[in-house]
């Protein structure tokens, strides 16, 4: 026999004799990982989402009217002068007016009595990547609204705005049932653990007597919390597997979830989850070992 | 194998159990401690096996100060010990056969091996038929001696038996004491703490009675 076994059979013991303790915390584990992951999911997509809209971003300085080579030049210099940018654009009042004849399409016909400068002339400023936070975009679209002959500044300003609360609150979300899952996965653990400590108070004594090593005695505890861990988790992310999967089939088509591009974790996170999970209950484990299991 | 010197242990308030005590027992010994009821005979073998600690003096154990010992060092001298508690210290929960194990398991011996020592300890002890019993279906004479069992089970160097025949009747006082000398014939130091006079008066043992937890006297059986 050797230290791994009779740590293994001494775990086994422990879950048999004290299974409905741990019944109770192994489905406490598993819907706290449930909980934290399916708002996680929903954060990491709406990041995904958030990511994909800044990649279209785009300001549009309305002007007063199409600007000469010389003030073309100038406005450049006035905008890279708060930062660089990816790209300007400038959009004459002719160009405009082609390209919204194009949008049109067949239905163009319907702009033949209009003139053709009726549209006002723009620029088209496309910032860089880094600059994509809400509050930077709103700071630079209230500076390009100082540009001279600029009239309005357009980045769908309500939908960014709305779109950026929806994550934020997301995120706190995340956090609270982040915390959540640290809690009582720990605290779930512990008290189970303390619960077989003291139910096999004779046989630990017993032990000790014998001239089991503390290793022998502590290992099978720790073990304990680390199967915890393991099974609520795995327990947990099927259980939102499933739960994706189902709202995958029933909110397929065009939709929001189109938008978002919603997808499953990478299989990094998964680990990162299962691991996490598993040290949270073996932390657990082992605050009650070191509280209550004196040798 | 055990050496003691100026051992004392009172207790709170000021219950003295043993006071003074200086002995030493040698390796392969069959050593007799006898004396009343509360004459401090199972303190004494307790502060042997590191159940207790002496409020003054010395105990060495193998070579070891026992009181020094921790972790594994402690464990390890202890698998080595082998002690038949007044108590028995049995898990009731656990068959006569897990109890019996424990003491092997603890230092990773072959399950096969296990299996066929505990089958010999219970055949020695008349207690084949109980493998799968219970400890807490048994009656006390049974308990006894699975207690006994389990700490010669390990092969120790040392073994302590506190009251061995308490309950049981002359025939298997008399298999019970096979079973010790069997042990100490295989080399184990034995101490027996006891007040029936029947298990050691024949013999060429030494004898060391306690009377209010002092050595009242220590001397050689010469029968």
């Amino acid at each position: 026999m050797n230290f791994w076994f009779a740590v293994f059979r001494q775990a086994g013991r422990n879950l048999r004799q004290t299974w409905t303790s741990q019944l109770m915390t192994f489905l406490t584990v598993s819907l706290s990982v449930l909980i934290f992951a399916f708002f996680y999911l929903i954060y990491t997509n709406m990041i995904g989402a958030s990511d994909r809209l800044s990649d279209d971003l785009r300001l549009i300085v309305y002007l007063e009217d199409d600007p000469g080579p010389e003030m073309q030049e100038q406005l450049r210099r006035k905008i890279n002068n708060f930062d660089k940018t990816e790209a300007i654009l400038f959009i004459s009042k002719a160009e405009a007016y082609e390209r919204f004849a194009k949008q049109l399409g067949k239905d163009s016909d319907i702009l033949t009595d209009m003139p053709k400068d009726f549209l006002p002339a723009s620029i088209e400023v496309v910032p860089l990547k880094s600059l994509r936070g809400y509050n930077q975009i709103k700071l630079f679209s209230e500076y390009l609204a100082t540009l001279p002959g600029s009239e309005k500044v357009q980045y769908g300003q309500e939908w960014v705005e709305r779109f950026y609360y929806v994550t934020r609150l997301v995120t706190i979300v995340v956090l609270l049932s982040g915390t959540l899952l640290i809690l009582t996965a720990t605290f779930m653990v512990a008290y189970t653990i303390r619960l077989t400590i003291m139910g096999r108070h004779e046989e630990l004594e017993l032990l000790k007597l014998v001239g089991a090593t503390n290793n022998y005695i502590r290992t099978p505890f720790l073990l304990e919390g680390t199967i915890q861990g393991f099974m609520g988790s795995i327990i947990g992310l099927c259980a939102l597997y499933i739960l994706f999967q189902w709202i995958s089939r029933h909110f397929a088509g065009p939709g929001l979830l189109n938008i978002f591009n919603f997808s499953f974790f990478p299989p990094m996170v998964i680990v990162c989850i299962i691991f996490g999970s598993i040290g949270l209950c073996t932390i657990g484990s082992f605050t009650s070992i070191q509280k209550f299991l004196k040798i | 194998m055990i050496e003691m010197i100026k051992v004392s242990r009172t207790y709170v308030p000021d219950i003295t159990a043993l006071s003074d005590i200086s002995f030493a027992v040698d390796t392969g010994e069959l050593f007799f401690l006898i004396g009343r009821s509360g004459a401090g005979k199972t303190t004494l073998l307790k502060l042997i096996c590191n159940m207790d600690t002496p409020s003054k003096g010395l105990i060495e154990v193998a070579g070891h100060n026992i009181n020094n010992l921790k972790g594994n060092k402690l464990a390890h001298l202890r698998q080595k010990i082998g002690v038949a508690y007044q108590d028995f210290k049995l898990l009731s929960d656990r068959t006569v056969a897990e109890n019996i194990a424990i003491a092997m398991e603890v230092s990773y011996k072959k399950a096969s091996a296990i299996r066929l020592r505990v089958r010999d300890l219970l055949d020695q002890l008349q207690l084949a038929d109980k493998h799968d019993t219970l400890t807490g279906d048994l009656s006390r004479g049974e308990q006894q001696r699975v207690a006994l069992a389990r700490s010669v089970a390990n092969s120790p160097r040392l073994i302590l038996v506190d009251e061995p025949t308490g309950n049981l009747d002359a025939t298997t006082t008399e298999r019970v004491m096979e079973l010790l000398n069997r042990s100490n014939k295989a080399g184990a130091t034995i101490v027996i703490a006891t007040h029936d006079a029947s298990i050691y008066k024949d013999g060429n043992h030494r004898v060391m009675e306690l009377r209010n937890g002092k050595i009242h006297s220590l001397s050689r059986n010469s029968r």
